[in-house]
């Protein structure tokens, strides 16, 4: 059991020591029970840092954030920077450093084991009808303050779907680590939405993602909260084209119109499509896509189809060395090869 | 563009359906293999026009989903057979990366014959006018592909 | 950006694309593209008055770019970008159109041929649109070359580049060069002595101011490309100075060890320290480590006790040498294929069966046997010798599908030469058919059969083995339906040629390409028989395709003279369609790199960067880069987007 006291004087040793500059965690919100992201740089501000089950946030978004922030300003840190990373989040650090977005040095990875849980899925506490002010881990449960008093729930029941099955709820990169490593517990087998999904024939699979695709509102959050989604001009979108003193007025003409704006079906479609095979072999299920997205598209049945293949085809982790290949950067000679003619 | 409407009444009027077919062909092994059916004059239908990029390796995901969105009714990549790139493992890159397409087209219901990857060497003229052949026998059957299809008036 | 003003040209071909395509029609929806300005048919594009017609139309009509609607680029690129070129343009900006092989020679249907055909003009004229010009990118030249295999191909190829005053390296992998043609006894279709023509070539290598000979080496690694490559030889250690040895065989004379001899094949026996045969070059000793008792005077040190010269050193180390070449000629060779796959062949454990190779060594002067045709067995001359052809070749099923070419002319060779040594003997010969197209070689096999009396028999030879002191060999004379059984003294089986081991190795090495039989592939079957599909590398020798000795002195010719006029060039042009980074979409994350087959992309301050000289265009980069922050030039994405719209307009 992780003691908060625990990772709070860490991150304040940290900042006192002047070994990092700044530390991303979680802070409790002012919204009821939901944590949300907080960068402190006063290791006054320590105590204010929490970890509950609402911690569902990939941080690694905001060292995203952090080098083009730097970059913009033209500026090169002075220290790292520390970040409370789950398993999950770890991952997407790892994929990050593997595409050099970042070095290993520039950061400090305070890593938290689930110890066995994981985050909780508020859509599914919600289908309970229940409405709490506060969250914690308690070993296998739950617990949430209401307004009843407080309520006990089995976590599994409330869990995301993508913790349920996780396979390496431990962050193996890390600089300090809190918590025991409870790796090997497998509440779900891995991809049991997935293969639920999958039962189904093509014709369904159609029907199902024809109306999912025809929701999509094209708000592109799924994209703002994807750390894998630095680039800074989408190449399925090009407003956020960046236009510096080296573009030239042919660069500017060159951009090729992929998708158009419209949010229609074919468009939203192909957009999807090309950001799930632009994840394939990055994508470390964190599903803070399909948590953000207002009209609830169930991105993750996508990334984890391609994370699937990655792994049962190419034997390919998506997050698990900073040194090795990428997925579609390389190859096997046995990479299965029965569907070419 | 008015030929191009011509076009397409004229595909319409014969009656039966006409699947449109985007080829991208490698340069070194199937495009010179589509040559080489040339040349031996072997008839295949004529649905499928090709597009001839250096590798198979150089096929982006994106030029397949692209012309899906824009209409074709079929994508064929074609490529060296592996070990006979010409740029020595361009197809290795492409087998993996069009893997993923493929399953993924699959996933979300697209029929999967609407998609095709081949090995067509330069010496198999044959074999590239089978390719096309069959695809289009595939490819009638399950007439306009209207999912990805932008409907653009 | 302004407007391009771009032609379109469309070919007839005679009738050969006329009458299946409606080139007025074509020229005309043409005429109607954005961006077209001038448009027209003609009966021969390619002719004098259709290039002329090029040429003019876009001087007169201020043309941009151009497009030719005719046959494949493989033939006539070339000829309209040249004049594209005379017609003041840049050549990068002139595309085909094939409408021809792709087109019109594979359709019936009028309509559907010309819908068609104005698919791929419009969008080879959406292509030409977006070229941008280009120039081919100059890369120096290093005015030296590899030559990698010590045969007959290799000393060849080295002597006729060195000839013409080209420095050549020349790495052998065994410690003498000669290869196989060394063990010939007599060569067909003349029966001159094999070692006789060869040796003085051999000291020619050996003696030539131009030539650096690395015998008992092997090449390890090969980076760079066309003009420059960069190679790393190891030269094992044989722990004998050449240069103090006397080759006197003191040495060997009380050398313990006893193995079998490689280049009489196993028909004899050799020491540790040995050299493979009396003309060996360089003429030394080498001392077999593999065999030795172990490299050091505790041990056994009596080869080092017994030279008067102290040219043995049992300290050599191997050493890893760094060539910079500018071409490189692979002669890798042959060998047979292994007996031991042979099953219906006794699979190599019948005794008195023999390969080619072997039955060579039986009758050369200087071999087993002093040159008395007498079989390993008991030592007696056969009466009776069995020569069966295409064993493992034309058999695809099982074996090898090709057939190895050379085996039905030294069949008749061996069956001769066996007539002169045993002239009461009686040799049979098992044939599927005799191929011997070549000068002289139809009437050297005439000969066999007239002068000599070789009995050829049409037919397979199904099963062989060991009965009473013979060979019983069962097969069937497909000509008279008769089964066949021969009760010989000696089987010779003219085996497969296959590529010698390593082939596979040295072909990953060097990045060329091998052919489904593992040979190594020519760039084109006709037309670039000679060259590989890496630039700058080329075949000569067996290591291409089975072939004779005249076949392969030419191949090595030619294989020199493409490095000779390759070298003559102070810089090469490269292809100018390289990629080229849109630094401000790169984001370093370094998958172009890894993908990049050709090694030819690195990263500075955290961009990638092109090595446009190593680069070839594959695109392998721009299909991986997430950020279409790298793409190849004048095959941009922005072009094959504007093609997939023209194809499906």
């Amino acid at each position: 059991m992780i003691n908060i006291q625990d990772m709070r004087d860490t991150a304040r040793g940290l900042l006192t020591k002047k070994e990092v500059r700044a530390v991303i965690g979680y802070r409790r919100s002012t919204n009821g029970m939901l944590a949300e992201p907080v960068v402190i740089t006063d290791p006054a501000q320590a105590d204010e840092l929490i970890w509950d089950p609402t911690c569902f946030h990939n941080l690694s978004l905001y060292l995203v954030e952090d080098r083009k922030f730097l970059t913009h300003v033209r500026k090169t840190a002075d220290a790292p920077i520390a970040i409370v990373a789950k398993g999950c989040d770890a991952r997407s650090i790892v994929v990050l450093m593997q595409e050099h977005y970042f070095e290993r040095k520039d950061v400090y990875i305070i890593g938290m084991s689930c110890e066995g849980s994981g985050v909780l899925d508020e859509r599914k506490l919600a289908a309970k009808g229940i409405r709490a002010t506060d969250a914690a881990f308690d070993g296998d449960d739950f617990v949430f303050a209401t307004a009843q008093g407080e309520q006990r729930i089995a976590a599994r029941e409330v869990m995301a779907d993508r913790c349920l099955e996780c396979r390496e709820p431990f962050p193996k990169e890390h600089n300090a680590v809190l918590g025991e490593n409870k790796t090997g517990r497998e509440l779900n087998a891995p991809f049991t939405a997935l293969h639920r999904f999958e039962e189904l024939d093509a014709g369904a699979r159609w029907k199902f993602w024809e109306h999912q695709f025809e929701r999509c509102i094209r708000c592109f959050a799924c994209r703002s909260v994807c750390p894998m989604c630095y680039c800074e001009e989408c190449v399925v979108d090009s407003i956020s084209f960046p236009v510096t003193g080296q573009t030239s007025a042919e660069e500017k003409a060159n951009r090729v119109r992929w998708i158009e704006r419209s949010a229609t079906r074919p468009e939203n479609m192909t957009y999807h499509m090309t950001r799930v095979l632009h994840l394939a072999g990055r994508c470390i299920d964190c599903n803070e896509c399909e948590r953000v997205c207002p009209v609830n598209i169930p991105l993750r049945l996508l990334n984890n189809k391609m994370e699937r293949e990655a792994r049962e085809e190419f034997g390919y982790e998506p997050g698990a060395s900073i040194g090795g290949p990428s997925l579609t950067a390389s190859f096997l000679d046995t990479d299965p090869g029965k569907f070419i003619r | 563009m008015s030929h191009s409407q011509a076009e397409v009444t004229q595909a319409e009027a014969s009656g039966e359906f006409e699947p449109r077919i985007v080829a991208f062909l490698c340069k070194w092994c199937s495009s010179a293999g589509s040559d080489l059916a040339g040349v031996s004059r072997m008839q295949y239908p004529s649905n499928a026009t090709p597009i001839t990029v250096p590798c198979s390796g150089s096929v982006s995901p994106m030029y397949i989903l692209s012309a899906f969105k824009k209409g074709a009714d079929g994508v064929l990549v074609s490529g060296c057979h592996i070990g006979d790139c010409h740029y020595i493992e361009g197809n290795f890159l492409a087998r993996r990366k069009i893997h993923l397409v493929k399953e993924l087209l699959g996933f979300v219901g697209i029929e999967p014959d609407r998609f095709r990857m081949s090995w067509v060497s330069a010496a198999e003229g044959a074999k590239y006018s089978n390719v096309i052949k069959d695809f289009v026998e595939d490819l009638k059957p399950l007439g306009p592909q209207n999912k990805m299809k932008a409907d653009r008036s | 950006m302004t407007k391009k003003r771009t032609g379109v040209f469309v070919c007839h071909c005679g009738n050969n694309i006329a009458a299946t395509v409606d080139v007025t029609k074509v020229k005309d929806a043409m005429a109607n593209e954005e961006g077209v300005v001038f448009s027209q048919d003609y009966v021969y594009m390619c002719s004098d008055p259709g290039q002329n017609s090029v040429i003019d139309a876009i001087k007169d009509n201020n043309l941009d770019n151009v497009v030719i609607s005719c046959c494949s680029p493989n033939l006539h690129e070339k000829t309209f970008r040249d004049n594209a070129k005379m017609a003041g343009l840049n050549s990068f900006t002139c595309e085909i159109a094939n409408i021809r092989e792709q087109c019109a020679w594979v359709h019936k249907d009028k309509d559907e041929a010309t819908a068609k055909a104005i698919k791929i003009s419009r969008s080879a004229v959406r292509r030409a649109g977006r070229d941008q010009a280009l120039e081919p990118i100059a890369v120096p030249v290093t005015r030296k070359a590899l030559v990698i295999g010590g045969g007959i191909a290799g000393i060849q190829a080295a002597l006729d580049i060195a000839n013409a005053g080209v420095e050549v390296i020349l790495v052998e992998k065994l410690a003498t060069i000669g290869g196989h043609m060394l063990q010939l006894s007599e060569t067909f279709p003349t029966l001159d002595c094999s070692q006789c023509i060869l040796s003085p070539k051999m000291v020619e290598v050996s003696r030539h101011p131009k030539i650096k000979l690395m015998t008992y080496s092997e090449v390890q690694e090969v980076s760079g490309s066309v003009g420059n490559f960069k190679v790393k030889i190891l030269k094992k250690p044989t722990y004998v100075d050449p240069e103090l040895c006397k080759i006197c065989d003191d040495c060997a004379s009380v050398c313990p060890v006893v193995v079998p001899n490689e280049h009489d094949l196993g028909l004899t026996a050799r020491r540790a320290i040995h050299i493979p045969f009396a003309q060996a070059i360089p003429a030394s000793y080498t001392l077999d480590e593999s065999a030795c008792l172990g490299l050091n005077p505790v041990r056994c040190g009596k080869c080092k006790d017994a030279c008067d010269v102290g040219a043995i050193n049992y300290d050599m180390q191997p050493q890893t040498i760094t060539e910079e070449v500018g071409a490189i000629v692979v002669a890798t060779g042959f060998d047979l294929y292994a007996q031991e796959h042979m099953n219906e062949m006794g699979g190599g454990k019948v005794e008195d069966v023999l390969d080619g190779l072997q039955f060579e060594r039986l009758c050369s002067a200087s071999g087993a046997t002093k040159g008395h045709v007498l079989r390993p067995s008991d030592r007696t001359v056969p009466k009776e010798v069995v020569f069966i052809q295409c064993v493992g070749s034309r058999d695809p099923a099982q074996h090898c599908a090709y057939c190895s070419k050379i085996c039905c002319m030294y069949t008749a060779k061996h069956a001769r030469l066996y007539k002169h040594h045993v002239p009461d003997g009686r040799a049979y010969v098992f044939y599927i058919d005799i191929r011997s197209g070549g000068k002289g070689y139809e009437e050297f096999v005439q000969r066999a059969m007239e002068d000599d009396g070789t009995i050829y028999l049409r037919g397979r030879v199904s099963k062989l083995y060991r009965k009473n002191g013979k060979v019983r060999v069962l097969g069937t004379d497909t000509l008279t339906g008769q089964n066949v059984e021969i009760d010989a003294d000696m089987v010779v089986l003219a085996l497969a040629m296959e590529p010698s081991k390593g082939t596979g190795e040295i072909a990953k090495t060097l990045k060329i390409g091998r052919d489904k039989d593992g040979f190594l592939a020519e760039s084109h079957p006709k037309l670039k028989p000679v060259e590989s599909v890496t630039a700058g590398i080329f075949l000569a020798g067996c290591a291409q395709a089975p072939k004779d000795i005249p076949e392969t002195v030419a191949q090595a010719g030619a294989a020199a003279s493409k490095v000779i006029g390759l070298l003559s060039q102070p810089t090469l042009s490269h292809a100018p369609t390289v990629a080229r980074v849109r630094n401000s979409h790169c984001s370093g994350c370094e998958m172009c790199v890894t993908a990049c087959p050709y090694n030819a992309i690195h990263l500075e301050h955290g961009k990638a960067v092109v090595n446009e000289v190593l680069c070839e265009g594959c695109g392998s980069c721009s299909a991986t880069c997430l950020r279409a922050a790298i793409e190849v030039k004048n095959a941009t994405a922005l072009q094959i987007h504007e093609m997939i719209e023209a194809c499906l307009a």
